[in-house]
């Protein structure tokens, strides 16, 4: 079981890892284009002489459809961080209520509500997965640079099958488990 | 059968239950948002549709894009060693008067809070450089405790600012200017807090020692030291504000520059990146999974009309508008005893600001917005601060383990009653948080 869990965790944290260089690639990205437009405004306002038309003839300017690149980006990393959030405990939760309650008592209302977080997860990635259909048989683009959208839903469906994992896991060891120190 | 605005009525126990039975927050407003949907609209066609369409686009909004940006800013932040040179630079300055090693405490938060936007990252960070500082100079752990975690709460407060961001999309203002006005008032917190101290040692002068003077050389070598956090936080704030990028830029370039500065300092490497995307993805997946859980509660409200019915409800009752503004502080102060301030702004706002915006102040809707945005920030806030379970609180007592909570839960009530004041202040006079944005 400690392997499982093992297992488990490092999943987990691939996915958030791999969200989170997703979501510096798109921080890369916007500074690239910000400075490229920055510099582009400079050097069609003539600051940079003939250098600057030099920069332009040869592309210089803010990365085409910038925007659509964070939002599939960003998008992706989301779907991508949720199984560690589930996994660590991280969900904000009242407890001041049931603190008084039995130990006993805690741990059911803790396996009834990662059972019902399984069904809500399990809902998302099906739902997810009738989008990707949709996208992938109608073809759609984004308006700028014509990335086909469903990559985007295949990499969000990606993270939130492994979403649907780590919350059948964190189900089942809440419900039948041992107390695990996660 | 019953009515739609029955529906939505009864949404409000229901979803106070699930969530005062321990579901997360994020969770218990989907599910009334799904089952208020189901019932409102007599199947699943419509709920079905919507779970399609709807996580996608809230997870890829270009505008909630700054959040996972600014939360690895944070994260960053706390490597770049800025911590130690902003209380460093506040200690030199003020360390030697009474109570002056707490107050440059506060200085270093709100310091820290302009290139961090969250309050709990914030307190952790200061607490490790100022904690050990202070109790060595012979401040008692119950007030150097309860000053980090007030300080903490500067963090969200002077912008960059999460929750900022979230209200900014609840109510359809605009980021940059919702930026602008936070600075003064997060300004005069960190003042108020300066004072509380002051006063604080006058009536517990067994509480503080003193810091040697330090030499204006030394004092000035010292300031130069945060560079970086000036740079950042002009460029970020200042870029945003003036319209040379968007907020999502904004924070993309914040992201980038103290990633850069952490990494000159030498702290940041493949191990403690690897721990900041880590803790990123965490942070940015207990919120997003709020919003989308909002998301789906505030459509369903919408379709049952209740906003509006409470909003032209509590105008017709005739009360000074002054009255039903106080009542909903108090109410956002109590609430925020039990519950985090995020959950709190995504729960309430879409109601509470319906009807905040039917009431006149002599206020332009914008300003409107903007000065009770401010506001509520700072109420919610109190929660972070106000036993039984301010978060901040915690955090900082788990770092010292030889005082008591109930020190901590002593020394904060100052705070608090600071807090509260300024509130007060801020709400006699609009102008104060109005009058960058006039």
């Amino acid at each position: 079981m400690t392997l499982l869990h093992f297992f488990i965790r490092m999943l987990a944290r691939l996915m958030a890892i791999l969200g989170g260089l997703t979501l510096c690639a798109v921080i890369a990205a916007v500074c690239i284009s910000v400075a490229g437009r920055e510099v582009a405004d400079a050097a069609h306002a003539g600051y940079l002489g003939s250098a600057g038309r030099w920069l332009l003839d040869h592309g210089l300017g803010p990365i085409l459809g910038d925007f659509e690149l964070v939002e599939a980006g960003v998008a992706f990393a989301i779907f991508a961080f949720l199984p560690m959030t589930q996994l660590s405990g991280g969900h904000a939760q009242v407890d001041i209520f049931t603190t008084r309650l039995s130990p006993a008592t805690q741990r059911r209302i803790d396996a009834f509500w990662s059972i019902a977080m399984l069904c809500a997860t399990l809902l998302i990635t099906w739902r997810l997965f009738e989008a990707l259909q949709d996208k992938y048989r109608y073809g759609d683009t984004t308006y700028l640079i014509q990335l086909p959208v469903w990559w985007s839903y295949a990499a969000c469906f990606g993270a939130s099958v492994v979403a649907s994992i780590v919350g059948f896991y964190c189900a089942i060891m809440k419900t039948w488990g041992q107390e695990q120190s996660w | 059968m019953v009515s739609d605005l029955t529906l939505g009525y009864l949404s409000f126990p229901v979803l106070l239950l699930l969530i005062f039975s321990r579901a997360p927050i994020g969770l218990a407003m989907l599910i009334c948002g799904i089952g208020g949907l189901y019932f409102a609209t007599d199947g699943t066609t419509v709920f079905m549709a919507r779970l399609k369409s709807e996580v996608y686009s809230t997870f890829s909004n270009y505008n909630l894009s700054i959040i996972p940006m600014f939360l690895l800013m944070g994260q960053f932040a706390t490597l770049s060693g800025m911590s130690q040179a902003l209380f460093r630079a506040a200690q030199s300055w003020l360390g030697h008067r009474k109570g002056g090693m707490a107050m440059a405490a506060v200085g270093a938060c709100a310091g820290f809070g302009a290139i961090c936007g969250s309050s709990l990252a914030t307190a952790a960070t200061m607490s490790r450089v100022a904690l050990p500082e202070l109790r060595k100079f012979g401040y008692s752990g119950g007030f150097s405790t309860a000053t980090l975690a007030a300080g903490g709460t500067l963090g969200i407060l002077i912008p960059p600012s999460v929750i900022l961001v979230i209200y900014a999309m609840l109510t359809d203002q605009n980021i940059a200017k919702l930026f602008a006005a936070a600075v003064l008032p997060g300004v005069l917190a960190a003042i108020g807090y300066m004072v509380t101290i002051a006063i604080y040692v006058r009536m517990h002068p067994d509480e503080a020692g003193t810091h040697p003077c330090m030499p204006y050389r030394a004092r000035f070598k010292a300031v130069i030291a945060v560079w970086p956090v000036i740079g950042i936080f002009g460029l970020v704030v200042g870029g945003i504000y003036n319209g040379w990028f968007t907020p999502t830029e904004g924070a993309a370039v914040g992201a980038a520059g103290t990633g850069i500065v952490a990494l000159m300092s030498g702290s940041l490497n493949w191990g403690t990146f690897r721990d900041s995307l880590v803790q990123t993805a965490t942070s940015t997946g207990l919120i997003f999974f709020i919003v989308l859980g909002a998301a789906f509660y505030n459509g369903f409200l919408a379709l049952t009309h209740v906003p509006q019915e409470l909003s032209m409800w509590v105008t017709g009752q005739g009360f000074s508008p002054w009255v039903i503004m106080i009542v909903i502080l108090m109410f956002y102060l109590i609430l925020g005893c039990v519950m985090d301030s995020l959950s709190m702004i995504l729960l309430t706002v879409p109601i509470i600001w319906p009807v905040i915006s039917g009431l006149d102040f002599g206020l332009t809707t914008e300003e409107l917005a903007i000065w009770f945005g401010i506001i509520v920030l700072i109420v919610v806030e109190v929660g972070l601060i106000t036993p039984p379970v301010g978060m901040n609180l915690f955090i900082i007592n788990s770092m010292d383990k030889q005082t008591p909570i109930t020190a901590t839960y002593r020394a904060v009530m100052f705070f608090v009653a600071s807090d509260i004041v300024r509130v007060a202040i801020l709400l006699a006079f609009p102008v104060i948080t109005l009058v960058a944005i006039r």
